[in-house]
C-alpha cells in the first residue's frame, strides 16, 4: 500500500480536474488498481475535521507513513514572508507544507504553480514554486532539498498538467520505476518532446503557411504567439481528454510547462523581427532556419496554400 | 442554563478551495456566523497593464472547475468593447462549451462532494439509508461516485472537441471562436450528449427528462418519488428521502434575495425555443429581445421578480481585509489593494460583499428556478423556503433544462458547419463592457476597461462573493452566513449539518478570493502596511 496526501495551496484545483480527466484508467481505478491509500484530498476527503487534525499530528510524529505528497498551486509567501496570504486553522499553510514535504518518501509539485510559482511571483502574495522561483533553482523547499527517497521535487509542470502526466507519474512511483529528470526537474518521459511534436497544423508549420488573424487554420508559431516548438510537453502526443490540444483547435500554445509561465509579453502575439520570430524552434541555427523557411515557404503546395484540408 | 459557545472555528472542505466558518452557538443551534476566504491570490490587478486578449488566457486560470465560465465572461467583455457580434455558429459553440462544463460541475459537486457527507459515519450511522449511501457515495469507491467520474469524463471530451482541452483553454475569441470541429466530431458530440441523457435519465433522475418536467409542485414530487422503485432509488430519489429524513428541508434557508445575470444566448437562427415553452411558466412569455437566452437574467425577492438592473450591483469592503474606501464601489470603479488590520472583530475576510440595491443576494442553480419561473421552486420557496434541501435539488436537476438544448444546438451546428465562426476582430479600441453571466455557480461579471491595447483595469464579482460575502457597512451578513443561522448542530467535533449548509451553495473559494495590484516599484511599502 501507497499512501498519499493531496494539499492545494495558491491554485485553482485545475490539476484535481485534470485528474479527473485520467482516461487509461479512471482516477478511482488509478487509486484502487495500484492500492494508493488517499489520506487525504480537499476536493474529495469525507473525513472529519478533527480526524484529519489527529491525522496529521499521526503524519508528523510518523505513525503514519507518507509515501507521496502531492501539492497542488504555488506556496504563498506573503506578506513579507510571512504566508498569512494564505492560512489554514489560523496559520500560514506553507508551514504544513513546509512539515509535510520534510516526512514524504516522494514530494511531486502537480502543475506549474507549484513547480515554479507560475501565477503571483512578482506579487505581494510572494508565490514559489516547491523547488524553483520560476528558472532560479531553490524556491520554498530549498536547492538541497530531497524527499526521504533521495529524490528532489519531481515537477509535472504544465497549467494544467495533462491527466496523464500526473496518473503516469503515479504508476511509476508505485511501481517503484525511476523517472529520470531535467534540468528542471521535470520528468524526460513526459518534457522531453516539445510541445510542437504531433501537431496536426505542422505541415503547415514545415511550408510556413502561416494563421494571422483567428480561424484561418495555418501555423500559429509566427503571429500567433504559439509557443508549440519553444516548450516541452506532451500535448499533442497524449492529447487532451482523448481528443485534442489547443492548437489543434485553433488556439496557440501558451508555453505553461515553462518556468517562466505566464510570460510577461502578451498572448497571442508572437514578438518578431520583420516577420521572423524572435525566439526561435527550440536549438535551431538561426541564418539557416532563415533560409529553410524561406526556401519552404516557397515550395509551399498549392492544396496548402487554399486551405484544402479541414485541419 | 443555555450552553453558550461562542467564536468556533470550521473549516469546511470539498469546496473548491479554502473556507472556513466562525459559529457562535447556543444549546446546539447556531446563532451567529461569520463567513472567511482564507487565500488571498491577486489574479484582477496581475492583469493590469497586459495585453488587452490577456485576460482570455489568465482569468480561465482563476479556477479549475469553471474555467470557461471565466472565459466566457472575458470575451463578452471584450466582444462589448469591439462591438463585435459573434455569428451564430460561434455562439453555438460557446454555449455548449459552457453547457458541458455546467453539467459535469452539477453532477461532481452533487455526487462527490455534496453526497459524500451521507456517508458520515459519526453523524449517519443510525440513519436507515447509511449502508446504502455508502455503498454509493463513499469517496472512490461508491458506486455513483465512479459513475459520475466516468460519465462527466466523457461529457467534457466535447469541450476538447470544441476548445482542444479541458480545463484552461482559450477558443473563446472576440468575434466568434477559434476554430469549427469537422462534421465526424460533431456526430462524435452528439452522441456523448445522447450516451449521457440516457445515464442522466435511468440513473440520476430515474425517470425521462420529459417526466421530470411534468413536475410542477411539492405534491407532484412527492407523488413522483412514490410512483416507482427506479424514481426513488435514482440518485435524485435516493437524496430525496435521505435529505427529508435528516431534515435538510428545515434550515438552511439565506437571505431571499436571488439575482442571475443570464446566460446561454440564442443564435440569430433557431429552433431553441420550442423547447422552452414546456419548462417555462406564463411569466416568460412575453419574451423581450434583450432576454433571447435560455438562462434569463433577473432579480427576485422571494418569489417577486425584478429585471436586472446592472448599475444597481456595488462591492462593499467593510469586513474584507482590502484597503478601506469611503463608500460601496460599482465594480467599474472598484480596486483590490490588500490590507489586513488586524482588527479581527471587523475585518475577516479575502472575499469583498457584493450587493444589489444594497441588498445581499444568492445565487446559483435555485435562483436560476426562481427567475426562471420553474414552478416546482416556486412552489417549494412558497411552502419550505429556500432550504438546503431545494438549493441542491435545483443544482441536481439542472442537467434536465440544459441537456435537450445541447442536443438542438448541436443538429443545427451540423447542419450549418460551413457558416462562419468568427468575424475578424484585429484590434481592440479603447473602452469599457461588461461581461456578466450565469456560471456554474452563479452570476460571474468581469468589468474591463482596456486603452492603448493594454488592460487599463479588471474586476472580477464571483458567484461565491455573492453567497460567501461578509457582512457589509451596515453589518447585514451574507446568504450563507444567514442560511446558518437556526441549524442544529449535533457533535461540534463533526459540525455535518454546517456543512451541508455551506456546500449547498456549492462553494468555489479560489474564484471568491481576490489578489493584489501589480505595482512592483512600491513594494517595500505595501509590504510595511500589512499588520498581522
Amino acid at each position: 500500500m501507497t499512501t498519499l496526501y493531496w494539499v492545494q495551496g495558491g491554485g485553482c484545483g485545475g490539476d484535481t480536474y485534470s485528474l479527473l480527466s485520467s482516461d487509461f484508467l479512471d482516477v478511482n481505478a488509478l487509486f484502487n488498481t495500484l492500492d494508493l491509500e488517499l489520506l487525504w484530498h480537499p476536493s474529495i476527503s469525507n473525513i472529519s475535521h478533527t480526524a484529519h487534525q489527529k491525522m496529521l499530528e499521526s503524519i508528523i510524529s510518523e505513525k503514519i507513513k507518507l509515501d507521496i505528497l502531492m501539492v497542488e498551486g504555488s506556496i504563498i509567501c506573503g506578506p513579507a514572508g510571512t504566508g498569512m496570504f494564505d492560512t489554514k486553522d489560523g496559520r500560514a499553510k506553507k508551514d504544513l507544507i513546509h512539515m509535510l514535504a520534510h516526512k514524504a518518501k516522494f514530494v511531486i509539485a502537480v502543475g506549474t504553480c507549484a513547480s515554479f510559482g507560475g501565477f503571483g511571483t512578482e506579487h505581494a502574495i510572494e508565490a514559489t514554486g516547491l523547488q524553483f522561483l520560476r528558472r532560479e533553482k531553490g524556491g520554498f523547499l530549498g536547492n538541497d532539498f530531497t524527499a526521504k527517497s533521495g529524490m528532489p521535487v519531481i515537477n509535472l509542470a504544465g497549467c494544467p498538467c495533462h491527466h496523464d502526466v500526473i496518473a503516469g507519474a503515479l504508476m511509476a512511483i508505485a511501481g517503484d520505476t525511476d523517472l529520470e529528470l531535467d534540468n528542471f526537474n521535470r520528468p524526460l518521459e513526459w518534457y522531453s518532446t516539445m510541445v510542437h511534436q504531433g501537431c496536426t497544423r505542422n505541415e503547415y508549420h514545415e511550408y510556413r503557411i502561416e494563421e494571422s488573424d483567428f480561424g484561418e487554420m495555418g501555423c500559429l508559431f509566427f503571429h500567433m504567439g504559439c509557443a508549440g516548438p519553444l516548450v516541452p510537453g506532451p500535448c499533442n502526443k497524449l492529447l487532451w481528454n482523448r481528443h485534442s490540444s489547443k492548437p489543434r483547435a485553433g488556439v496557440p500554445c501558451f508555453g505553461c510547462t515553462d518556468p517562466d509561465f505566464p510570460r510577461a509579453t502578451p498572448f497571442f502575439h508572437t514578438p518578431n523581427i520583420e516577420g521572423i520570430p524572435l525566439e526561435l524552434p527550440r536549438g535551431v541555427n538561426r541564418a539557416h532556419y532563415m533560409v529553410y523557411k524561406g526556401m519552404a515557404a516557397e515550395a509551399a503546395p498549392l492544396r496548402l496554400k487554399k486551405r484544402s484540408s479541414k485541419v | 442554563m443555555p450552553r453558550v459557545i461562542k467564536g468556533i472555528t470550521i473549516p469546511v472542505n470539498r469546496a473548491e478551495g479554502d473556507l472556513e466558518i466562525k459559529i457562535d452557538m447556543t444549546d446546539g443551534v447556531i446563532t451567529d456566523a461569520w463567513s472567511s476566504g482564507t487565500m488571498y491570490r491577486g489574479f484582477e490587478t496581475m492583469m493590469t497593464g497586459r495585453g488587452a486578449l490577456d485576460g482570455l488566457v489568465i482569468t480561465p486560470r482563476v479556477c479549475g472547475i469553471c474555467s470557461l465560465t471565466h472565459l466566457s465572461a472575458a470575451v463578452n467583455a471584450l466582444d462589448i468593447i469591439s462591438e463585435s457580434t459573434p455569428p451564430d455558429n460561434a455562439i453555438r459553440l460557446r454555449n455548449l462549451s459552457l453547457m458541458a462544463e455546467t453539467i459535469q460541475s452539477d453532477m461532481r459537486q452533487s455526487i462527490l462532494m455534496f453526497m459524500a457527507d451521507f456517508t458520515n459515519s459519526q453523524a449517519y450511522q443510525h440513519h436507515f439509508l447509511f449502508e446504502e449511501a455508502t455503498k454509493k457515495y463513499q469517496p472512490l469507491k461508491g458506486t455513483s461516485v465512479m459513475d459520475v467520474v466516468k460519465k462527466t469524463r466523457r461529457l467534457i471530451e466535447i469541450i476538447a472537441i470544441i476548445g482542444g482541452q479541458w480545463p484552461h483553454t482559450s477558443f473563446m475569441v472576440p468575434g466568434g471562436v477559434t476554430s469549427i470541429p469537422d462534421t465526424p466530431k460533431l456526430m462524435q458530440c452528439r452522441l456523448i450528449v445522447e450516451q449521457f441523457r440516457n445515464w442522466y435519465e435511468s440513473r440520476v433522475l430515474g425517470c425521462s427528462i420529459e417526466r421530470w418536467q411534468d413536475i410542477s409542485n411539492l405534491a407532484d414530487l412527492y407523488e413522483w418519488l412514490d410512483e416507482k422503485p427506479e424514481h426513488s432509488k435514482s440518485d435524485v430519489g435516493f437524496f430525496l428521502r435521505f435529505a427529508f429524513k435528516a431534515g435538510l428541508d428545515t434550515f438552511g434557508t439565506a437571505t431571499e434575495n436571488y439575482i442571475s445575470f443570464g446566460n446561454l444566448p440564442f443564435p440569430a437562427e433557431t429552433t431553441i425555443s420550442e423547447i422552452l415553452k414546456k419548462s417555462k411558466t406564463d411569466l416568460y412569455d412575453n419574451h423581450t429581445p434583450q432576454s433571447r437566452s435560455l438562462i434569463s437574467a433577473g432579480f427576485a425577492k422571494g418569489t417577486t421578480l425584478f429585471p436586472l438592473e446592472p448599475e444597481k450591483i456595488r462591492e462593499d469592503i467593510s469586513s474584507s481585509w482590502f484597503k478601506p474606501s469611503s463608500s460601496a464601489a460599482h465594480p467599474f470603479e472598484g480596486e483590490t489593494i490588500p490590507y489586513a488590520s488586524g482588527n479581527s472583530s471587523q475585518r475577516y475576510s479575502w472575499v469583498k460583499a457584493p450587493r444589489y440595491d444594497n441588498l445581499p443576494s444568492e445565487t446559483g442553480p435555485l435562483a436560476e428556478m426562481i427567475i426562471d419561473g420553474e414552478p416546482l421552486f416556486h412552489d417549494m420557496i412558497k411552502n419550505k423556503g429556500a432550504t438546503t434541501l431545494t438549493r441542491q435539488l435545483a443544482r441536481m436537476v439542472r442537467p434536465a433544462k440544459l441537456l435537450p438544448a445541447m442536443t438542438i444546438w448541436l443538429n443545427e451546428l451540423m447542419h450549418r458547419r460551413n457558416e462562419p465562426f468568427y468575424t475578424s476582430v484585429k484590434n481592440i479600441p479603447d473602452g469599457q463592457g461588461a461581461g456578466m453571466l450565469q456560471a456554474a455557480r452563479g452570476a460571474l461579471g468581469h468589468w474591463v476597461k482596456t486603452e492603448n491595447q493594454k488592460i487599463a483595469q479588471y474586476q472580477i464579482i464571483t458567484p461565491t462573493s455573492w453567497n460567501a460575502s461578509p457582512r457589509d457597512s451596515g453589518t447585514v451578513r451574507g446568504p450563507w452566513e444567514t442560511a446558518l443561522i437556526g441549524t442544529s448542530v449535533k457533535s461540534i467535533e463533526n459540525p455535518v449539518e454546517a456543512g451541508h449548509v455551506i456546500r449547498s451553495f456549492d462553494p468555489c473559494m479560489v474564484c471568491a478570493v481576490h489578489t493584489l495590484r501589480k505595482n512592483s516599484n512600491n513594494c517595500n511599502q505595501q509590504k510595511n502596511s500589512f499588520i498581522i
